[in-house]
Formats: C-alpha cells, sequence, structure tokens
C-alpha cells in the first residue's frame, strides 16, 4: 500500500507533521488546565464573594437553594479555599496563593446561585459576567483591565468598575436604590427600560456623554462645556453615578 | 485608691483578665465616678475597633500631615504643662492670667447675662449692617488648601506606594506588568488632563472631581498590587 499516491512535495509533508503534533498536543493542553467544582448549600439571599487575581468570572442564577463553583485553572498549583461564612460563600484566590508570588494564572469562573444572590466579584484583571442577579448587591470590581457585563440585573446597589475596558448594563434601577458605574478608558453603556427612574450624575471628561431618549431639556443641565450632565429621569429615585476618565457614557432604551 | 489607680486597672478590665477583687473594686469605683466610666467606655470602644479590624486599617489620607499634627500637640501639652515661674516684679496682667478665681452662683449669673446681652447686641448690629449693605461678597481666593497642595501630597503617598509596587514588579508576568503600566497611564493621563484644565479654571468642580477621583484609585491600585 503506498502512503502517497504520488511522490509527495516537502510542503505536504510539514503540513502533515504540524497536523499530527497540533492533534497530539491538543490533550496536554488541555490535561495542564485543572478544573475544580464543588458545590454549597444555600438559602434563597446567599451572599457570594469572589477576589480572583485574572481570569474571567461568570455568575449565573438558577432556581436551586445552593452554589455550585465550577474554576478552570492555568497553574496546577493555584489553591482554591472556599469558606462558608455565615451569609454566604467566600473564595479569596489572592489570599490562598500568596505564596505562589504572583504566578497564580488565569483561573476562570462559572458561578451558580440562586436569583436572590447578592454577589461581590474583584480581579485584577479579566472579564466580568453577571446574568440574572436580583439581590440586594451586585458589585463587580477590575483593578485593571477587563470588561463587565451585567444583563437582567435588578438590584438595589450596583456597582461596577474597571480602568481599561468596557462596562455594560442591561437591567433596571429600584426606585432608592444607588448605582455606580466607572471607568478609565472604555465605553459605559446603560440599556434601561423606558419606565426607569433615576436622578443622574453623569461625567466624562472628554464630554461624549449621550442620554439618548432619556434627555430631558427641562431636567437635565449641562455642566462644565458639557463635561457632566445631573438631572432627573422619571420619578428620580434611584440614584446614579457615572464617571469616564477618557471614554464615553451611552444610555439606551430597552 | 484614687482615679489614677483606678484608670490603671482599666486595661485589664476591658480584657477581662482582672482579678475577682479587684474587678468589684474598680466596679464599685466605676459606679460613683463618671471620668473613669468615661475613660473606659472609651478605652472598650477603641479595643472593640481594633478586634473588628484585626489589624487591617485604611491608610490615613495624609499620614505626614497626621503625624505632624500629633507631634504639634504634644509638645503643646509639653509646653503648656511646664511650670511658669513668676518673674521679680509680676505686672497686673500675669496677676490676673496666674490668680485662682472662685465666683458665687449669683456672680456666675450675672457674668452670663452680661455675655448674652454683649453677644445679642452685637448680633444685631451684624444683621443690620447685612440688611444696609448686602451680602458679604465671598473672595476667590479664600483661604483653604489649594488643589495642587492636595495634589502634591497625595503625590507623596503615590511615591511611597510606588515604590512597594517595583520590589514586586520583578516577580510578575511580562502581560501583568505590561497591563498594570497601561493601566496606570490611563490613570496619569486623567491626572494630567485634569491639571490641565484646572490651570485653565482654577474652580473647576468636574477638574476637582475627577483630579481627586484619580489621584485615588492611583492610591488604591498601587495598595492592591503592592503586595502581588
Amino acid at each position: 500500500m503506498k502512503l502517497f499516491a504520488s511522490n509527495p512535495s516537502p510542503v505536504k509533508i510539514l503540513s502533515a507533521v504540524f497536523s499530527i503534533l497540533i492533534v497530539l498536543a491538543a490533550p496536554s493542553f488541555a490535561l495542564a488546565q485543572q478544573k475544580v467544582s464543588h458545590r454549597y448549600p444555600a438559602g434563597k439571599n446567599v451572599r457570594f464573594e469572589l477576589k480572583n487575581v485574572t481570569g474571567t468570572i461568570t455568575v449565573e442564577t438558577w432556581d436551586r437553594d445552593e452554589i455550585a463553583v465550577t474554576a478552570l485553572m492555568d497553574n496546577r498549583k493555584a489553591t482554591i479555599n472556599p469558606r462558608i461564612t455565615e451569609g454566604g460563600l467566600v473564595i479569596d484566590i489572592v489570599g490562598d496563593n500568596r505564596g505562589l508570588a504572583g504566578n497564580v494564572g488565569d483561573i476562570n469562573f462559572k458561578i451558580q446561585l440562586p436569583a436572590r444572590s447578592s454577589v461581590d466579584l474583584e480581579t485584577r484583571s479579566g472579564q466580568i459576567n453577571v446574568h440574572n442577579v436580583q439581590g440586594d448587591l451586585v458589585r463587580a470590581h477590575i483593578w485593571t483591565s477587563g470588561d463587565i457585563q451585567m444583563l437582567g440585573v435588578n438590584a438595589s446597589r450596583v456597582f461596577a468598575s474597571n480602568v481599561e475596558g468596557n462596562i455594560f448594563f442591561d437591567g433596571e434601577f429600584v426606585a432608592g436604590g444607588t448605582y455606580e458605574f466607572k471607568s478609565g478608558r472604555g465605553t459605559i453603556s446603560l440599556q434601561l427600560p423606558a419606565s426607569c427612574g433615576f436622578h443622574v450624575v453623569a461625567t466624562s471628561s472628554v464630554k461624549r456623554i449621550s442620554m439618548g431618549p432619556f434627555w430631558d431639556d427641562r431636567r437635565m443641565k449641562l455642566l462644565s462645556d458639557g463635561r457632566r450632565i445631573t438631572g432627573d429621569v422619571g420619578d428620580g429615585r434611584a440614584s446614579v453615578t457615572i464617571t469616564n476618565y477618557q471614554g464615553d457614557i451611552q444610555f439606551f432604551r430597552r | 485608691m484614687n482615679c489614677e489607680n483606678y484608670q490603671i486597672l482599666l486595661s485589664d478590665f476591658v480584657d477581662g483578665t482582672l482579678t475577682a477583687d479587684d474587678c468589684a473594686r474598680l466596679e464599685l469605683h466605676l459606679s460613683s465616678c463618671p471620668d473613669c466610666t468615661d475613660t473606659g467606655n472609651d478605652l472598650r470602644v477603641i479595643v472593640d475597633y481594633c478586634r473588628g479590624q484585626r489589624g487591617q486599617y485604611d491608610a490615613v489620607p495624609n499620614e505626614r500631615a497626621m503625624w505632624l499634627r500629633i507631634s504639634n500637640l504634644i509638645e503643646a501639652e509639653q509646653g503648656s504643662s511646664n511650670q511658669v515661674q513668676p518673674p521679680a516684679e509680676p505686672g497686673w496682667l500675669f496677676r490676673v492670667m496666674h490668680r485662682s478665681w472662685q465666683v458665687s452662683l449669683p456672680q456666675l449669673a450675672s457674668i452670663v447675662g452680661a455675655v448674652v446681652v454683649v453677644v445679642a447686641l452685637g448680633t444685631g448690629f451684624g444683621v443690620h449692617e447685612l440688611w444696609v449693605k448686602g451680602p458679604v461678597t465671598i473672595v476667590q481666593n479664600a483661604p483653604e488648601v489649594p488643589i495642587r497642595e492636595r495634589h502634591r501630597q497625595q503625590e507623596e503617598m503615590i511615591a511611597y506606594w510606588n515604590q512597594r509596587v517595583d520590589l514586586n514588579k520583578a516577580r510578575w508576568s511580562q502581560q501583568m506588568r505590561d497591563t498594570f503600566d497601561r493601566n496606570v497611564g490611563v490613570i496619569d493621563a486623567a491626572v494630567d488632563d485634569s491639571m490641565k484644565q484646572l490651570t485653565v479654571n482654577p474652580h473647576d468642580p468636574v477638574s476637582e472631581d475627577i483630579l481627586n477621583d484619580a489621584l485615588n484609585d492611583k492610591v488604591a491600585l498601587l495598595k492592591e498590587f503592592s503586595d502581588y
């Protein structure tokens, strides 16, 4: 049996060799990462705290009274030591891995928890996604670079901040709630229902603030050459503060 | 035992390490001495706070200025505790200032009444003047800590944390170093931009807010990465 129908060209041989190497190498990449999964019993109003170093954090809700933590770690030496507290669950990767001296590597988290939970998430870099959380508090803080995406969030206190990266919020503002969004250089986008009522203080030093359909000549004013907009939308009962050093602020109607 | 001796026992009392006898005596004293009770309460608040914080405290906004104030207070107290030597021939001012005054209740009431009358007359005169002449114009350069001075103070703190970060930076991955430097650059750009705006308009509240925010963000970022 002939392996090749005719004399193969060097290019074909090289391609075949590389293909074989890639196929052989793929499982070893997969093996290099470690996956950890665990479930913890929880009440309906649980508080979940996570302090990561680098990597993506995704928080989703489900209808079970438990928290599921799935972590995919680049560095097999990294330690995850969740602590069950009176109020919920705390994972502190920074504290758990002080001995690794800056070599913790990416840890990608997927968290599933009850919808009425409060979540407090923090990472030094990486993306944070929060979906459908409706507890008291949703906080997402990225110390350096990374996008924050909050979809279907309906909490009375929401804080989202990063230095470099976009922030996208799609949710509702509760009357009397507090909402703060802050970025150094990225676009902050808020997508809200038309019925939303809030008092806004939006500041962008590059003067790129678009209130979109929420702009109201009579109830809003521009300050400092348009670098700040303040005013009320609807009943004005939620307090919204948005600060962007060098990026855009945009409002959209859902 | 006098108050001073009882106050020595307060620390052990708050810690719960006092012997039963001393504890009973101290409690008896506290029930009749409001000063020692206040001192004990203050001590308990401080100890509870320290226990609550578990040794982790936020950095003081301006450490150097705080230490300066403490040092001034100590010096002032030391100065006031020094015994005043009477001059060979004391003048009337010295005699008045160093005389022990004792007044009866009617005398005290008369003094208080006189003070109230003087203050009322002064206030009435002031209000009249304001009514006639209109409100006083606020001078733009009122004495306050200038923004540039605050900036300079925060820069000192930033320099301190920068040194701490630099000690660890060599251990970071190249990617983390690049990310960190890039992000510090973003914050620095916001600081520079605000300073330029404040040069043009020194009382622009938006620029002041952004400058303060950006400097606080930078300190927080450096602190976070100082032990990384």
